[in-house]
């Protein structure tokens, strides 16, 4: 049974998760979602140990982080994306990770992040992860109802049709650069402002939070999870984040054990665990029954 | 495969039926995260009354890049554990070992389960920057916390619950330095390393460059590393042609031993002190006979000739063939002795009976910080903060046999600390 606490870092790992998917869903594979959270964790370690708050901050401090996050992921995301999008595949996700490790890298030498140690000392708004779970929780349900509304809406069918066939797309007269870009900033913001919550999570900040590994951990969430719906990496993000804790039982094989995992999960399900075909027979399951 | 936005009748019913799937997994997994925060309120065992056989839990890095250092820390608590449940005592004390990796996140999640499970104090986590993720969650619900390894500034400052018995490093790593000055007062040229990306090794490295300069000595060369780097060329080439009299290291186990081996490999027949991150017999089999005389300043000397230090080696021997163990066994050695004393002691008096758990835990962090132990790090005790205060430390040399297989930390000399405020006397 996962305690609370577990509970919280589940639920950022979906978020996570998202924010890997989004630009997955228009055909990009970036892995960018470290840099941006990392952005995120760090601005709202910064913001919270700046001010004085004698170790709580209020909920409406922390929500301002969030805002502030969003917006300066956003405007990074832009000046990033619109060179690196230019870039397809393997080549974009390369590029990607050199940005995960330069901001790593500047976290690490920034005269004012603290260096290796990070800053730590960061002020909690909530007392118990109840309250972590309510922060993050909302932000996970509120991403789902703009996730699903995003399937039919113009920017996600455009987004659907760029993965594809990007030229078909671009030949029905489809913006196609900009749809890329909107998943990509919406990508970094969703990142960003899960980095603001883990933050204050932690309790502490430092440049180990953004690196490669994170990047593989994440696309994991979606590789198992399956990158064919929303739900894919929400769910692939939700049991690879517990499964190591879970596992504690096994004693010191719960890693190897984890590993067999990510190995034998896209063996026996190639397309994620969660597949339209899935979704589809969730979806008539009712109505079967209820026939005569 | 259905491409999105198809518009005929069967696509339309297959696409809505997809939707719909969606919103049913969806408000499932809604359900059942809702249920498990509702189940997963941990009932919090603080006001349960004290179990007769109290726990102590050890969260420490059996995972990830950090456990070289915790797996010296296991051996150290359960030659503990053994050995003082072995001695009369009033109170039975059980220990509970899990795995706190080398993250932050994998640190809370330990701590969180040992708290919920009722331990009634906790041990770790083996690094500084798990310590200020972690502690603060002990500290938040009152649990004592003893750290056996982290000696970044501030850990103490994060709580009334939270103390060490590992000595900071500013009262150590200078005193390795002060025996290459003596062994060779020629010494003008210094060369420094340190892994950038390790909090310890940064926060280390600023101690010895202070302390260079504090004797005169700027470096002629400052080469930054990485914990996972494996090949020093580059920054050694740099460093070698500034013509070095003496490499000062500030590393983790695996990159400091590499490093240390190529310095050599590459001609380097200089001096070399290093800090506390290659504090570990397990540097011998990495950087092998190429680990010969090299300096190091240390809170622990297996050669301290008092009667608990004499029991902890043999113990460590019998269990390790004939090795001998090294400071991070000794400390973890240390916590699990100090909260055992501490716990003793109030259940002679009396204090541990009737009382909930929660009031069990804020009378032993008291008692622990009030008491004096005779440790195998020699005779400690505690600052109000919950700082230690540690009265002798030791430089050592390292000495490989010819193999290149086996070495040991031999003692070179040893130093007085006059008292926590006074710098050390030799």
């Amino acid at each position: 049974m996962p305690d609370n606490g577990l509970l919280v870092q589940m639920i950022l790992g979906a978020l996570l998760g998202l924010s890997v998917y989004l630009p997955m869903a228009a055909g990009q594979l970036s892995l960018a979602t470290p840099a941006f959270y990392a952005v995120g964790g760090t601005l709202a370690a910064l913001m919270a140990t700046h001010a004085d708050h004698q170790g709580t901050i209020s909920l409406g401090a922390v929500l301002w982080e969030m805002v502030v996050a969003g917006a300066l992921t956003a405007a990074l995301a832009t000046l990033v994306g619109l060179p690196v999008l230019r870039l397809r595949g393997i080549y974009l996700a390369i590029a990607t990770i050199a940005l995960v490790e330069i901001v790593r890298v500047a976290i690490l030498n920034l005269p004012f992040t603290g260096g290796a140690t990070g800053i730590f000392g960061i002020p909690q708004p909530f007392h118990h992860p109840l309250g972590y779970i309510t922060l993050s929780g909302g932000l996970l349900a509120l991403c789902g109802w703009a996730f699903q509304r995003l399937e039919t809406s113009r920017l996600g069918r455009a987004m659907a049709a760029i993965r594809d066939d990007e030229l078909a797309t671009r030949c029905m007269g489809i913006n196609t650069t900009r749809v890329k870009l909107s998943a990509f900033v919406a990508s970094a913001v969703l990142a960003g402002v899960t980095g603001v919550i883990a933050a204050h999570y932690l309790n502490t900040w430092n440049a180990r939070q953004g690196s490669f590994d994170v990047a593989i951990t994440t696309l994991a969430f979606v590789i198992l999870g399956g990158s064919r719906s929303w739900l894919g990496p929400v769910i692939g993000g939700l049991l690879l984040t517990a499964l190591p804790e879970l596992l504690r039982p096994v004693g010191d094989l719960r890693l190897v054990l984890f590993g067999l995992v990510i190995l034998l999960g896209p063996v026996f399900f190639p397309q994620g665990l969660i597949t339209p075909a899935l979704l589809e027979k969730l979806g008539r399951w009712k109505l079967r029954r209820l026939k005569p | 495969m259905l491409r999105s936005g198809g518009l005929n009748t069967g696509s339309s019913d297959l696409l809505s039926a997809r939707r719909r799937g969606s919103v049913r997994l969806a408000g499932a997994v809604a359900v059942a995260i809702t249920g498990l925060a509702v189940l997963g309120r941990n009932s919090d065992p603080a006001g349960k009354p004290l179990p007769a056989a109290v726990t102590l839990g050890a969260a420490i890095a059996l995972t990830g890049n950090a456990n070289l250092y915790g797996q010296d820390q296991r051996v150290g608590l359960e030659l503990a554990q053994r050995w003082f449940a072995s001695t009369p005592h009033p109170r039975p004390v059980r220990l509970e070992l899990e795995d706190g990796a080398s993250d932050e996140p994998s640190a809370i999640a330990a701590f969180n389960l040992l708290i919920g499970r009722g331990v009634i104090a906790l041990i770790g986590p083996t690094l500084s920057q798990q310590a200020f993720a972690a502690d603060p969650i002990a500290q938040r619900q009152g649990v004592p916390v003893v750290a056996p390894s982290n000696t970044a500034q501030g850990i103490p400052q994060i709580g009334s619950f939270i103390s060490r018995v590992s000595a900071q490093s500013s009262v150590i790593a200078p005193l390795s330095l002060d025996e290459a000055l003596e062994r060779d007062p020629q010494i003008s040229r210094v060369a420094v390393f340190f892994a950038q990306d390790d909090a310890y090794s940064t926060a280390e490295t600023a101690i010895f460059q202070k302390a260079l300069a504090e004797r005169g000595l700027t470096p002629v060369s400052v080469q930054r590393t990485q914990l996972a780097d494996n090949d020093f060329q580059n920054p050694i080439t740099a460093a070698l042609q500034q013509k070095p009299q003496l490499v000062v290291i500030s590393a983790q186990a695996v990159d400091g031993g590499n490093l240390i081996r190529q310095l050599r490999e590459l001609g380097y027949r200089g001096q070399i002190v290093v800090g506390n991150g290659l504090n570990t017999p397990n540097i011998y089999p990495i950087c092998q006979r190429w680990c010969d005389g090299v300096l190091i300043a240390q809170a622990y000397s297996p050669d301290l000739n008092t009667p608990i230090n004499q029991t902890f080696r043999r113990l460590f021997q019998d269990a390790n063939g004939n090795r001998t163990p090294g400071q991070i066994t000794a400390q973890a050695w240390t916590a699990y002795q100090v909260l055992f004393e501490a716990l003793q002691r109030l259940q002679k008096r009396g204090e541990m009976d009737g009382v909930t758990l929660g009031e069990a835990r804020r009378r032993l962090m008291q008692e622990v910080l009030a008491g004096h132990y005779d440790t195998p790090l020699g005779p400690i005790h505690f600052r109000a903060d919950g700082e230690v205060v540690q009265g002798r430390f030791y430089v050592a040399e390292v000495t490989m046999e010819a193999n290149g297989r086996h070495g040991s930390f031999r003692l070179v000399r040893s130093f007085d600390v006059d008292s926590d405020a006074g710098g050390p006397t030799p």
